[in-house]
């Protein structure tokens, strides 16, 4: 475990705190249960970088799906949910693709979404569309702007789906309140 | 130069593709050949090692009736033999050719400069010519190759490689300094990455080893004197004072008694103890021994630096064995054969010295060998891994990689790889895992290299099987000195984040070095060393098995770092390569002997103690005393000829007036050279 120091100021403790890796701070349940509901063989990556070579995201963020892969090897939970890189991942799956050792990098991210979630972890924007598609169905759901180009081109006001047939939604939200999301995302905003 | 014929030599210009003609204008140095007195033709070609290029040289022997040839290319160690055949193929005596080197010489260390590079061609080309016009039919000697092969050193690689000529029906003398044959693998407990049994593999052959009738073993036996050249070695090996006569040595000794048989009770009553070698001194041994209880033979053997000489042994041995003699002595002993391989294996870098790690600082910290004997069921500890401090059960154990290999800090440290560090800790790491359940093993390495067959998988399964990698060279090892545990402290480079991890036990994969007598053997044998101090091959690609010394052949580590898979093929490669002069029964010597002028040797016998190889004497001869040259035991170096204050030796192929020609020709640009 990481040897904590006293130096009553804040700014200083954490520029001098101290950043060895201890067996300590691995956590093998979480190796474990990032394989479980990754569904991949999360512990057998070689770290040779072909994940982070071929996302799209990393040459645009500090996103390294490949430190990822490192922390669900070695079960280092807190560095791996807390750092908010973890949401950039835009499940393109071209890591997946590629990856020589037939791991899914990507089913490792969403699962440590999961994880994180369950640790009431999670970015606002993620949070805001979980409450959109509870009251839209949508994600981005339709507005006045789009209406008025959907008009121009022909279309219908509002495309065939929850829009159209709001008698779909209670299914929907069936779904939600099923994994408790809703209830999830408004207690975290509400937190803010 | 035959007498009254005009030199008629031919120049041929090798473009070696763009190895020659990328730094150079061959058309220039080909025009300028033909300026030189005596060259008849020049030409050249893209490659002149092929067979159109070959064909130039025999078409033009016989259009333009040449007596000398000269071809500019690569070196002649490579591809002097080509053109000799070539030379001979056109109807000339074989050794009138002469190299020119300007591609290893002159283009690839003068890449960037056209011009130089050229002019030094033309120097190149002319100095060949001078040497060109004088030069001689020369005929090969031919000498006869003794029915026997030595190999020195019987570990894996040693026991195949005279298995191999044995089988082929050769006599062969397997020379061990141990009192068993087996070496290093039969240290080992398993072998990667099949994970066999180590002695269950290689006892068979320890057993074939000792019991083929062509093989006649030479344990406890070291090599003392080597004299001769390829086809007639005579060695003089020094049998060491063994303590104990088996049966047909008894018969040999003419004493009564049946001889030792392996029993062991002189053992049981021996009163002195002393660390066994073979278990890496964890274990016991008296002072009469054997390693294990595999040995071959099963003959046991007195440590006269420690026995007390109380006679035990040799009361419970009794009149009817009769195998123990106290006042025994080293014997030497001659033997000749045709061609050797050297199989002396490695020792572990006394990896102590770097002192960073902690061997022999902390108790928990020990080497790779030492592993495999804890871990062995027939080690001291019957197969149980402990930690040395208090014999607990390791839980965490780190294995610390390149722990001397790949480094260049000097010292005992090691520039090389030593090649199978990597699978033998990911086997130890298996081991682990396979024997004490939730045992977690950590790798610590720069780099896992998985390179044979099967190996990348076998990387897969310990992975898999739940092995932590670190990646980061270990920096230090230090110990708490209350429980012992051990803190191995590096950086996780993939992390970015410095690591320490607290371990019961650290195996360090220490580095390999040549035997401490291996520069000894080498000496005597006549071969080289590369920087590193391995045996050199002829050829690191195309001549691995064989060495500069014709009729020497290198197997297995002695050469280079290899794993056991390597050292068996190695062998089998020296042992074929062995065999192939012993089975034509004569080999050719290159005729560059010294020779007596007898009208101008005085008969001083000066020149005779000069003579490393001993091919010299004074005999009488029409009343006259002159010296006389061996020519099979001449190997043309030309100490004699420099020497001798009458100039009466003459080097052929090297003599005065073809080296006078060429330094003429390079410092007088040809024209003080003229005959």
């Amino acid at each position: 475990m990481a040897v904590e120091k006293n130096y009553g100021n804040s700014e200083l403790e954490n520029k001098l705190r101290d950043r060895y890796y201890y067996t300590s701070d691995s956590s093998k349940d979480f190796s474990d249960e990032v394989r479980k509901i990754s569904g991949t063989i999360s512990h057998m990556c070689y770290q040779c970088g072909t994940c982070t070579g071929s996302c799209p995201s990393a040459p645009r963020s500090s996103y390294r799906i490949r430190v990822f892969m490192r922390r669900a090897v070695l079960g280092l939970e807190d560095e791996a949910l807390m750092d908010p890189d973890l949401w950039l991942c835009t499940t393109c799956y071209s890591c997946t693709d590629r990856c020589p050792r037939d791991i899914a990098p990507t089913d490792v991210i969403m699962a440590m979404r999961n994880l994180a979630f369950r640790k009431d972890i999670g970015p606002r924007n993620f949070l805001k569309t979980v409450q959109l598609i509870y009251s839209s169905g949508h994600g981005v759901p339709n507005n006045d702007v789009n209406r008025a180009a959907r008009e121009k081109l022909g279309l219908p006001r509002d495309p065939p789906t929850t829009h159209s047939y709001p008698e779909f939604m209670p299914g929907i939200r069936k779904i939600i309140d099923h994994y408790g999301l809703k209830e999830q995302a408004d207690k975290l905003l509400s937190e803010e | 130069m035959a007498e009254n014929q005009k030199p008629r030599v031919g120049v041929f210009i090798c473009h070696c593709g763009t190895n020659i003609a990328g730094s150079l204008s061959i058309e220039e140095v080909m025009d300028y050949a033909r300026t030189l007195p005596g060259v008849v033709v020049a030409d050249q070609y893209q490659y002149m090692c092929s067979t159109p290029g070959q064909n130039k040289i025999i078409d033009a022997i016989k259009e333009h009736d040449l007596n000398g040839i000269v071809v500019a290319a690569c070196s002649p160690r490579l591809h002097e033999p080509t053109f000799r055949t070539a030379t001979s193929e056109g109807g000339l005596n074989k050794f009138r050719f002469e190299m020119a080197n300007i591609r290893d010489q002159n283009s690839w260390v003068h890449m960037h400069d056209w011009d130089g590079a050229t002019e030094k061609a033309k120097d190149q080309v002319r100095i060949a010519v001078a040497k060109a016009r004088l030069l001689e039919d020369l005929q090969p000697k031919s000498v006869a190759v003794e029915h026997a092969a030595m190999v020195v050193g019987a570990g894996v690689g040693g026991m195949q490689a005279a298995l191999d000529l044995a089988n082929a029906g050769i006599k062969t003398y397997l020379v061990e300094k141990l009192p068993t044959i087996g070496g290093r693998m039969s240290q080992l407990d398993k072998t990667f990455p099949t994970l066999d049994c180590s002695q269950c593999i290689l006892t068979p052959k320890m057993v074939d080893a000792g019991r083929h009738p062509l093989i006649e073993l030479k344990t406890y036996t070291e090599v003392e004197n080597v004299e001769g050249y390829i086809g007639n070695f005579e060695i003089t090996l020094r049998k060491m004072a063994r303590g104990t006569y088996d049966g047909p040595e008894m018969i040999a000794a003419g004493r009564e008694g049946s001889g030792c048989n392996g029993c062991g009770d002189c053992a049981e009553v021996c009163p002195v103890i002393k660390p066994n070698p073979f278990e890496m001194g964890m274990a016991p041994r008296k002072a009469i021994y054997i390693y294990h209880p595999q040995v071959m033979p099963l003959q046991y053997t007195i440590d006269f630096e420690s026995c007390v000489k109380c006679g035990l042994c040799k009361e419970i041995c009794g009149p009817e064995k009769n195998a123990i003699n106290l006042d025994m002595v080293d014997q030497l002993e001659k033997v000749k054969v045709g061609c050797v391989i050297l199989a002396t294996g490695y020792d572990l870098i006394p990896i102590e010295d770097k002192t960073e790690w902690g061997y022999k600082k902390y108790e928990n910290v020990i080497t790779g060998l030492e592993f495999e004997r804890l871990i062995c069921a027939s080690g001291p500890t019957g197969g149980h891994m402990i930690r040395p401090s208090d014999g607990a059960t390791p839980m965490k154990v780190g294995f610390v990689l390149c722990a001397g290999s790949r480094d260049n800090t000097g010292g005992v440290a090691k520039p090389y790889c030593s090649r199978f560090c990597c699978m033998y800790s990911l086997k130890h790491a298996h081991q682990l895992m396979e024997k004490i359940p939730g045992c977690q093993p950590y790798i610590f390495y720069m780099d896992i290299r998985s390179f044979g067959k099967m190996y990348e998988e076998f990387y897969y399964r310990i992975q898999n099987e739940g092995c932590k990698f670190i990646r980061g060279r270990v920096a230090s090892v230090q110990e708490d000195p209350v429980t012992k545990n051990v803190y191995v402290m590096t950086e996780d480079t993939l992390l970015g984040r410095p690591v320490t991890i607290e371990c019961d036990l650290v195996v360090l994969a220490a580095a390999i070095q040549p035997k401490p007598d291996a520069e000894r053997i080498r000496q005597m044998f006549g071969i080289s060393k590369s920087q590193d101090g391995w045996y050199l091959e002829a050829h690191p690609k195309l001549n691995p098995c064989g060495t500069t010394t014709a009729g020497i052949f290198l197997a297995g580590v002695c050469q280079g770092p290899k794993d056991i898979p390597d050292t068996v093929a190695q062998a089998e490669g020296a042992a074929s390569a062995a065999s192939i002069p012993i089975h034509q029964g004569e080999v050719q010597l290159e005729p560059y002997f010294a020779q007596c002028v007898e009208d101008l040797c005085a008969g001083c016998g000066m020149c005779v103690p000069q003579c490393p190889y001993k091919a010299l004497a004074l005999i009488e001869k029409d009343g006259k005393k002159v010296m006389e040259v061996t020519e099979a035991k001449c190997k043309g170096c030309g100490t004699c000829g420099g020497f001798c204050p009458g100039g009466a030796i003459r080097m052929q192929h090297f003599t005065s007036p073809q080296i006078c020609a060429q330094i003429d020709a390079f410092l007088l640009g040809g024209r003080g050279g003229e005959e």
